[in-house]
């Protein structure tokens, strides 16, 4: 699903964000990026999403070289992609239901099956009550549910979150990741940046770990010993 | 204080990327969601909206005016018969068969919309009428005036034509000499070019006006919806799908600009349309005023919605950029 070679990116302030890294992510598997802030967590996130291209390298994203996508082919390839954010990033002068049916409208979705795809989006997040609410009528924890409605109500194959749980409280931080789990059990790619190691440890997913742009480690646990 | 809610659990995801569909029904409703909510954030903007409506409506009016002005100066112009006339003199001995063939020359040149024949005695009568000329005529023992000739030349033509009327009449065998007052007809000719040039520079200056003020205020719009134009981009909008209700916002900003400069020049015309025939009257003319006709309601219409539609395309571009990958 997602292939990194050799990829390097330097900002134009001459700041190296990534140097030299490679790896890739099957469909269907759940993978956290972690590393101290700075380590390049987010530009890995920003180059899946053609935000930014690399430098050096290549990124392919279900078969596609970003750097190269033209023109139309880079909104193409982003509505194959649900992204989420760390400040959720949720239009404030639209219900819950508008924001999550948003990837929809752009993708040109006719009405019923909108309407259809945006309540069972509310539903999975738990979310199926809140439709007529206004973003700021919910809680930091609802909102950033709101948010992975709307990253996962176009079926997208791949879902990438920046920082999902950095401005919620542990217990809160844990039911979004158990989203996310449950989203990669159902065959979705999930790539999550997370500075937050021990939330990380405790999901028993592959980590990809980075300092100062480059891959330090690929950790991927071991599989739990089955119960006598 | 945050809610607990477990979730449901989540279905396969979909075997493909793209969603479907992308027929002439999605195409509609995009167009419709676009139009609708650019309606919606003009309505909820309405005295900024009012503001930026009337100074486009104004600088859309202006050259309205202007222009009309000029049409009508030039009707009036046109219907100044007596300034137009051309008197030709025929020769004092001239007999009535010589008359009928002068007459029947001048009906046959073109640009010839009437031909009226003074005769002696009626031109001695006019003479009488005048202040002075009474007691000086008693003086007179046989009536000295020749037959006149006064050609109406067609409405629509200019001084020079007229001028080369009259050379032509002149021309003709029996016509003693011609008089015209060619000047007065170049000078209004000349004014009334002016006029169109400078309504041309002034619409141009206008619509250039209108250009940038609504430029400005999608401009202004854009940049406080920057935050939701960088989502949408994320979430795969594309180019157009981004710009689509700043285009749209722009065209109602033209439509309503255009509607409030007809309604302007409308109410403008009525109230100057009595004074203005009372003063065409008492110069001898009948021309009514002409306010902006279907043509020129459907002209200022359409540049109306050029102008939004392009000053909202130009103020979205810069915003655009800022998606696009580095």
């Amino acid at each position: 699903m997602i292939r990194f070679d050799n990829v390097s990116k330097r900002y134009p302030g001459g700041q190296e964000a990534l140097r030299e890294v490679s790896f890739a992510i099957d469909s269907g598997e759940m993978v956290f990026l972690s590393g101290h802030s700075g380590a390049g967590k987010s530009s890995v996130l920003k180059l899946v999403s053609a935000q930014e291209r690399a430098t050096r390298g290549s990124v392919l994203v279900d078969g596609r070289n970003v750097g190269a996508l033209k023109g139309a082919q880079v909104p193409a390839l982003r509505r194959s992609i649900g992204p989420v954010f760390q400040d959720h990033r949720l239009l404030v002068d639209r219900t819950v239901f508008d924001n999550v049916a948003l990837p929809l409208v752009i993708a040109g979705m006719p009405r019923a099956e909108l309407e259809k795809r945006v309540r069972v989006a509310l539903e999975r997040v738990g979310l199926g009550a809140r439709e007529r609410a206004q973003p700021q009528q919910l809680s930091a924890g609802e909102q950033q549910r709101v948010g992975i409605a709307r990253a996962i109500a176009g079926k997208p194959s791949l879902v990438i979150a920046d920082e999902p749980t950095g401005n919620l409280d542990p217990q809160l931080a844990i039911e979004i990741m158990g989203l996310f789990v449950m989203l990669a059990q159902g065959g979705t790619t999930v790539l999550v940046a997370s500075h937050d190691l021990h939330l990380v440890s405790k999901l028993r997913k592959r980590v990809l770990v980075l300092d100062h742009g480059k891959l330090i480690d690929d950790f991927r646990p071991s599989p739990r010993p089955e119960a006598a | 204080m945050n809610r607990r809610v477990g979730p449901a659990p989540v279905e396969a995801a979909a075997p493909k990327l793209a969603l479907p569909r992308a027929g002439l029904r999605a195409w509609f409703d995009q167009h419709q969601y676009s139009a609708l909510s650019s309606l919606g954030r003009l309505w909820a903007r309405r005295s900024a909206t009012v503001l930026t409506v009337l100074v486009m409506g104004l600088a859309l009016a202006l050259p309205l005016l202007l222009s009309l002005a000029v049409d009508n100066l030039r009707g009036f112009g046109g219907s100044l018969t007596d300034s137009r006339e051309i008197a030709a003199f025929l020769r004092v001995d001239a007999t009535a068969a010589d008359i009928e063939r002068s007459v029947a020359a001048v009906r046959a040149l073109p640009d010839v919309a009437r031909v009226e024949v003074r005769d002696p005695a009626a031109g001695l009568d006019e003479l009488r009428r005048l202040d002075g000329f009474g007691e000086a005529l008693e003086l007179v023992g046989a009536n000295p005036l020749p037959s006149v000739l006064v050609v109406a030349p067609e409405a629509d033509i200019d001084a020079a034509r007229i001028g080369a009327l009259a050379d032509a009449i002149g021309n003709i065998d029996g016509v003693d000499f011609v008089q015209f007052d060619l000047a007065w007809r170049q000078r209004l000719d000349a004014a009334l070019a002016l006029s169109q040039r400078v309504v041309w520079v002034v619409g141009f200056l206008l619509a250039l006006g209108a250009l940038l003020v609504v430029g400005n205020t999608i401009r202004l719009d854009v940049a406080a919806r920057a935050d939701e134009i960088a989502i949408v981009q994320l979430l795969g909008g594309t180019d157009g799908f981004v710009r689509r209700p700043f285009l749209y916002a722009g065209v109602w900003y033209g439509m309503l600009a255009a509607l409030v400069a007809i309604i302007g020049a409308g109410l403008a015309f009525g109230a100057l349309a009595t004074p203005v025939l009372r003063l065409a009257q008492s110069y001898g003319a009948s021309h009514a005023l002409a306010g902006p006709g279907f043509t020129a309601c459907l002209a200022v219409m359409a540049a109306g919605i050029v102008l939004g539609w392009f000053g909202a395309w130009a103020a979205v571009g810069r915003q655009l950029a800022r998606g696009k990958p580095q």
